[in-house]
């Protein structure tokens, strides 16, 4: 669609006013107080503290993306420490618990293995055929239980599409960290092929799951078991799998993000990732690229960290479907030429509008739930350090 | 102004609308609604429903349904039987248990109850019936031939024999 100059200056936007930003993250702040903030709650004072620590937090970041029009960095603060910190919280209290990082047969049997996201799409054919969930938790239970857990991750994917993977994951930040430490990569030329990887792992265990009747990804392959929970080696094939775990988390989370500053296990490999990819179908929130501004640079191809980018989506003026809405092609573009996007309207015409209706519901979300992550991982260190 | 951008902005003011209410009202009508489509943890985790109490004087044996495993599930049909409570089972146990209900026992299981809670069982099964395969000095290594504490009680699961 056709966008005039008036629409939008080609040169970056300058900072926006204190005040102007500061009522603008108001909202963001009376929302973080709400959800961190009830005196009358019975937790213990270190968890008060961190709870004000991560609304401040929160808020403060909210602030600096309203004052520098920048979204990518200051997300990527907040999700790397979600992913240093909620394993942090985790362990910890799997070690209060049961004194072990591996869960016992008995856990699984009694149901208490809490619930993780990363199943659901392997779920969902058993259940489909059968009304039998594969996965030994208990379906009502507490806050882990499998109904909870189902229904955040809809009102998270309701909200954000596949901006689950940018704002909610408590997995990718690690590879976030990860491949922000070097300064320019190591490894640039990657097979545009291996985009396509995620879907075929998607496919493989959603049929594996459903011939064994085992969540497969998780029972094998699921790399961040190596600094969350696994199952406690009892035998041989235990082992392998924890070596697998180890080796996967290695490969992918750290050594392949290091070289080429690209999340490689969201990218390459990660199911979940390519199945919330189809809800950026339903998702109203999008990026979208003037295809009059662009040169095209390819500059945002390359800041895309997760691939989401190519030389034909750039010329159709869109982003490819596994887009997970981080905001790093539209910070990097010179031209100003990559624009937040509602469905149904002008391309380019305030994307700044779009921006914010989008980060104000995302960051909502986020200071929920990885926010309350962020909480629980702060109370630990304190738990240790005071 | 015309209708999709209309219609594109009320969706976006929707979706930050199911954002502010996820938390006070959305979480728990979706888990609700979760819960509502009846389903169930695979049995196999579960050890399946309980059909039958042995009282066994100061203590007790749950009797579970069979359970089938599914395709190439690489576990084998069991019964799970489960002791409790543990504060009341004696030191060693040794039990002729009717698990069918016709009034014969199908099986021995004979354990020592250790009083740590941590310390490792071992089971073995005396086939009384062909229909239950016997067990010799079982730990956790399978969920179809297993004994384990949760709770208060002591799982057993004997493996079914081929029909």
């Amino acid at each position: 669609m056709a966008t005039d100059a008036r629409i939008l200056p080609l040169a970056r936007p300058a900072p926006r006013g204190i005040l102007r930003s500061l009522l603008l993250t108001l909202p963001i702040l009376l929302w973080s107080l709400l959800m961190f903030g009830n005196p009358n709650s019975h937790a213990d004072r270190l968890s008060h503290i961190s709870g004000a620590i991560t609304a401040l937090f929160m808020t403060v970041l909210f602030f600096m993306m309203m004052r520098t029009h920048s979204t990518y960095r200051w997300r990527r603060i907040f999700f790397v420490s979600l992913g240093i910190l909620f394993p942090i919280g985790f362990i910890h209290n799997l070690f209060v618990m049961r004194g072990s990082m591996g869960i016992p047969i008995e856990e699984m049997i009694a149901g208490r293995t809490p619930f993780c996201f990363m199943p659901i799409p392997l779920l969902i054919l058993p259940a489909a055929f059968t009304r039998t969930l594969i996965f030994p938790g208990s379906i009502a239970g507490n806050s882990h239980g499998i109904a909870a857990m189902v229904a955040l991750w809809l009102a998270l994917t309701l909200v954000m599409g596949k901006g689950w993977c940018s704002y909610a994951c408590f997995f990718g930040g690690i590879e976030e960290g990860v491949a922000a430490i070097p300064p320019r990569a190591k490894i640039r030329k990657l097979n545009p092929r291996l985009r396509y990887l995620p879907w075929a792992v998607l496919l493989a265990m959603v049929l594996l799951s459903l011939a064994i009747y085992e969540p497969a990804y998780c029972m094998w392959l699921c790399p961040f078991k190596a600094v969350t929970e696994y199952v406690a080696a009892r035998n041989t094939i235990g082992l392998v799998q924890n070596v697998i775990f180890v080796l996967l988390f290695a490969g992918l989370v750290i050594v392949l993000p290091f070289l080429t500053k690209k999340r490689t296990q969201c990218s390459w490999f990660c199911p979940f990732g390519a199945f919330q990819s189809i809800f950026n179908k339903i998702s109203i929130f999008e990026m979208r690229i003037d295809k009059e501004r662009c040169k095209p640079c390819l500059v945002c191809q390359n800041a895309c960290p997760n691939l989401s980018l190519s030389k034909e989506s750039i010329a159709r003026g869109e982003t490819l479907l596994s887009c997970m809405k981080c905001g790093a092609c539209v910070d990097a573009c010179p031209r100003q030429a990559v624009v937040w996007h509602i469905k149904g309207t002008q391309i380019a015409w305030k994307p700044e509008r779009a921006r914010l209706m989008f980060l104000y519901a995302a960051w909502a979300m986020a200071i929920m739930f990885g926010g309350t992550i962020i909480a629980q991982g702060i109370a630990t260190i304190l738990h240790f350090v005071v | 102004m015309k209708l999709r951008p209309i219609l594109g902005y009320t969706a976006a003011g929707a979706t930050l609308l199911v954002a502010l209410l996820t938390p006070f009202l959305l979480m728990d009508s979706f888990s609700k609604g979760f819960i509502a489509l009846g389903m169930h943890v695979d049995e196999v985790y579960t050890g399946g429903p309980k059909v039958r109490t042995i009282p066994m004087g100061a203590y007790s044996i749950d009797v579970h349904r069979p359970v089938y495993p599914h395709m190439l599930q690489s576990e084998k049909p069991f019964v799970q039987l489960d002791w409790q409570p543990v504060s009341a089972l004696p030191q060693h146990i040794s039990d002729a248990v009717d698990i069918d209900g016709d009034g014969q026992p199908d099986v021995r299981v004979s354990f020592d109850v250790p009083r740590d809670p941590k310390a490792p069982l071992h089971v073995d099964v005396d086939s009384l019936n062909p229909r239950y395969e016997a067990v010799q000095h079982a730990g956790k290594e399978k969920y179809s031939r297993l004994i384990v504490r949760v709770d208060d009680a002591i799982l057993v699961r004997v493996p079914l024999g081929k029909p």
